[in-house]
């Protein structure tokens, strides 16, 4: 089974790219297994060229929600992901109806696509840092990650 | 006064904002685009070896990081006083054209094209890619995907990373391409010229044989007289990578042409209270508003404004169309908003026969991409077409390379007056008295806006800047009825 592990986010834009810190995180974990860890800031049909070919894929990237409960971590799944807000861009679809266009056209798509969502405050800064509360998160969504290897490694 | 908000934008999602504000008749009396801040990117950038700028500016936004990359890598030649040899030219221009052709598939199928296959005002829910793919068909989807997918991989192999290229450095680029790679990229420019003609196609199946259309193109609401600016070679032909900006006037009359490095004697920057983006306009003619004409300074950049700009296209199926253009809509300039996406398919053939060009020059696989830099840096601007317009770079540095200053001018500040503008013309065409402002009359101002392909996210970064805390309180209608600004500096 092909599995990807996707980082999204931007970097320099402060908690934008706490998904790639979690991304980066994993990769010490899960070093020697055969399991491709991958970061970008693609969204819609970027994201679509680089989800085909695979069987599964965990996305990873931050999220804003109207409760603004800063550091917390959602899994949420591909229906849930016209609501978020990082996961599209001004000059793209957003990643609902790109898989849906994947779908469409007959594109080799993963069959489980889980999506691990970071709250995050507005960001509005460029810096390299994350916030501390943000930054909390990393660990449990590390963990969130792994869980979900595993419980498809089960039930395989 | 009411007040409709359009937020977010159902494709331009989120990052801008329209405020159109009613008169107490119900007519519009100001229609303003907002943008939100992001701040500190020049900044960021101080401090840092002038080099690496090339590889951090395409962050600013997921958009257009070629064009970033490229402007960057311009305006670090110049720092540096160093000339890149004729193949890395080459290279960087194959490159571009290919950056391109990625983005103006993107827009055109995926921002434009739902607006006149589905109808302006079609239920949003199948305006999308997805309706217009059922509707022209699936093989159609596949072509498009498959074209994306090929200028994508040209990147990918020159710019040494999928998204964010890092092969431009100060003379040069970081490596040479192999026949092998030239023989695949000459397949895939092949196929892209055929794209361009099928895109081109699609264009005129569907948009410029129905009348109706074709009326909405040339209506007064989205027609708008301004300047226009966009590079020129030295035959005065659309370029995306070099040449000296030219700027023509409303009447299609050469205005001035200048050096990038003499940019800011052209192009000063007008600064509102309501919106963190500024608005550049022509230095010479002064700002006068957010007003047509001759006598205001506000020019356009993009796809039309470049074509406007120039005497032709290099290519010769470019070129065919562009005589096409003219003709059909009554001669230069265009001033029709939405003849920006004719426009933006006639450039997609241009890039794709110019790809095909370097990948057929004998030169394209000399190893020779590097000229070294041996002067002391100092100051330097780079200037280059982004998909969505003319976009400035310009770094100060210390003697040993260490970045000082930077000014950008993105290309979606460069239309920021004329985004305004046109929205507020199609406000108060379409928004009237005892009229419901509908789903489909809201799609149909921010179709003025979407021509331009604008991307937000990039358009604001200045530091220090205000924070303005605002609280609007709205009834239960959805009325504001008071508003409370505050700003802290």
């Amino acid at each position: 089974m092909k599995t990807l592990i996707l980082g999204l986010g931007n970097p320099i834009l402060g908690d934008d790219g706490i998904g790639l810190r979690v991304t980066e995180s994993l990769e010490a974990e899960l070093s020697g297994q055969d399991i491709t860890i991958s970061e970008s800031n693609a969204s819609g049909l970027g994201l679509l060229d680089l989800l085909v070919g695979y069987d599964r894929a965990i996305i990873i990237d931050a999220i804003q929600t109207k409760d603004s409960n800063i550091g917390a971590v959602y899994r949420l799944g591909v229906d849930d992901l016209n609501v978020t807000r990082h996961a599209t861009s001004p000059h793209d679809v957003n990643l609902a109806t790109a898989l849906e266009l994947g779908k469409m056209l007959n594109l080799a798509l993963p069959q489980q696509i889980s999506i691990i969502a970071i709250e995050i405050p507005p960001v509005c800064t460029f810096t390299e840092e994350c916030s501390p509360d943000v930054e909390k998160a990393i660990p449990l969504a590390v963990d969130m990650a792994l869980a979900i290897l595993n419980e498809r490694q089960e039930r395989r | 006064m009411k007040r409709i908000v359009i937020d977010p934008f159902t494709r331009l999602e989120g990052h801008g904002r329209i405020d159109i504000f009613l008169d107490d008749d119900g007519n519009v009396k100001n229609a303003y685009l907002r943008v939100p801040e992001l701040r500190g990117f020049e900044k960021f950038c101080e401090g840092r070896p002038v080099e690496e700028l090339p590889r951090i500016t395409p962050r600013i936004c997921g958009v257009c990081p070629g064009a970033h990359h490229m402007a960057s890598t311009k305006a670090v030649d110049a720092v540096y006083h160093v000339d890149p040899p004729p193949v890395a030219k080459k290279i960087r221009e194959l490159f571009y054209a290919a950056h391109m052709c990625h983005s103006h598939i993107a827009h055109f199928y995926a921002l434009a094209a739902p607006d006149f296959v589905l109808g302006p005002t079609a239920d949003p829910a199948e305006r999308n890619i997805l309706g217009l793919i059922a509707k022209v068909g699936l093989e159609t989807g596949t072509e498009v995907l498959k074209h994306r997918a090929y200028a994508q991989d040209i990147q990918a192999v020159i710019g040494g990373k999928a998204t964010h290229a890092v092969c431009g450095l100060p003379g040069g680029v970081s490596k040479a391409i192999t026949e092998d790679e030239r023989r695949d990229f000459e397949e895939k420019s092949k196929s892209m010229v055929e794209f361009g003609k099928l895109s081109l196609k699609i264009f005129d199946d569907v948009v410029l044989k129905n009348k109706e259309y074709v009326d909405l193109i040339l209506s007064d609401m989205y027609t708008m007289k301004s300047y226009y600016m966009g590079l020129v070679d030295a035959n005065n032909k659309v370029n995306f990578y070099e040449g000296d900006v030219r700027v023509v006037d409303p009447d299609g009359k050469e205005f001035v042409t200048f050096k990038p490095a003499d940019y800011l004697d052209h192009v000063a920057e007008h600064v509102e209270t309501w919106t963190y983006l500024k608005f550049p306009f022509l230095k010479k003619v002064g700002w006068k508003g957010l007003v047509e004409g001759k006598d205001s300074g506000v020019y356009r950049v993009a796809p039309l404004a470049r074509l406007n700009a120039a005497d032709g296209m290099a290519t010769p199926l470019a070129q065919a169309e562009y005589e096409r253009m003219y003709q059909t809509l009554g001669g230069k300039p265009v001033h029709h908003t939405l003849a920006m996406h004719w426009a933006r398919l006639i450039e997609l053939q241009y890039a794709a026969e110019e790809m095909l060009r370097l990948c057929q020059d004998p030169e394209i696989t000399d190893p020779n991409v590097r000229t070294i830099p041996t002067a002391t840096p100092d100051e330097g601007v780079g200037v280059i077409e982004a998909p969505r317009g003319t976009l400035f770079h310009h770094y100060q540095t210390d003697e040993h390379g260490m970045t000082k200053k930077v000014n950008l001018i993105v290309a979606t500040g460069n239309n920021n007056a004329a985004m305004c503008m046109s929205i507020k013309k199609v406000a108060q065409a379409l928004i009237q008295k005892s009229k419901e402002a509908t789903e489909g009359i809201l799609n149909m101002i921010e179709m003025a806006y979407r021509a331009y392909d604008p991307c937000i996210a990039c358009a604001t970064h200045s530091l220090p800047g205000q924070l303005p805390l605002e609280v609007v309180i709205y009834d239960s209608g959805g009325d504001e009825i008071r508003r409370l600004s505050q700003h802290l500096s």
